[in-house]
């Protein structure tokens, strides 16, 4: 995955349990109180970072051992980017999923591109960019 | 986006780290968050509303002493207290910002407030410091 060399605005880490996904959605509140960001976008953001949240929580730990689960917003322009990270086996398929699997595409319909890899220290991460004007939402 | 790991490592069971860039987004994010990790943590009313006095109060004053450009906090609980550490300050930072907290007629609130307060030294040379508060509840 290609690294972007701007710090980010906001980086959060906490340890990856679902209570934290709480903490994380609010503090994309304040990002979106912060930089006036449009609410039907802000929430669309939410959502997209919820389900990526998720994702860590239910499918990067499953060996039982709790892990981390880092978020990192970088506002550019009229875009914001935001990283989902964690330190699990990467993504793949799942037949024992306990899910649906509607996260990603969901994820995939809420951003204007989504990439998934891992970066140079062998995390796994979801990397979002959204776009910030209405009209191209 | 930067590697950089944040300056505590990763986690421990009931914290946060957060790292934000120096300006708007300081006072509204570490509010929430703390107030998320509070209530989380059944801290009563009156200790919340100090705690986020606390926040408004560092989110004012820290950004001036920031040593690169951003702010660096990490939010621990446990049922009794919660530990905020503000990280990264500059050389004499800490110090500062804790004057900086003094409000005529009313004292410093940063001292009135906390329970606990303490300046740690960080990097080879101590060019680094962070400020760790400790308020106490239940």
């Amino acid at each position: 995955m290609t690294p972007a060399t701007t710090t980010p605005d906001m980086e959060l880490a906490l340890p990856a349990r679902a209570a934290n996904i709480a903490v994380v959605r609010h503090a994309f509140g304040a990002l979106g109180e912060a930089f006036a960001i449009d609410q039907q976008i802000l929430a669309n953001i939410r959502l997209a970072v919820t389900e990526a949240c998720t994702n860590v929580i239910v499918h990067a730990y499953r060996d039982g051992n709790e892990g981390s689960l880092e978020v990192l917003a970088t506002l550019l322009k009229e875009k914001l980017i935001v990283v989902v990270r964690d330190q699990g086996p990467g993504i793949a398929p799942r037949a024992d999923s306990p899910g649906l699997g509607l996260g990603l595409p969901l994820i995939a319909s809420l951003t204007e591109s989504v990439l998934l890899g891992r970066d140079d220290d062998d995390r796994t991460e979801v990397r979002m960019t959204f776009p910030l004007s209405p009209a191209r939402a | 986006m930067t590697d950089t790991p944040l300056p505590d490592g990763p986690p421990t069971e009931n914290s946060v780290s957060l790292r934000l860039a120096n300006g708007p987004l300081a006072a509204p994010v570490l509010g929430r968050v703390v107030s998320m990790v509070l209530a989380r943590a059944d801290c009563p009313m009156d200790r919340l509303d100090d705690a986020l006095i606390v926040c408004d109060t560092l989110s004012a004053h820290a950004p001036a002493y920031a040593s690169d450009g951003h702010l660096t906090f990490t939010v621990a609980t446990s049922t009794r207290e919660i530990e905020l550490r503000v990280c990264e300050l500059a050389a004499q930072g800490a110090v500062k910002l804790l004057a900086d907290a003094a409000v005529p007629g009313v004292g410093n609130v940063l001292e009135r407030l906390s329970d606990e307060l303490q300046i740690e030294q960080a990097g080879d040379d101590g060019s680094r410091e962070s400020l760790i508060l400790t308020l106490r509840f239940g």
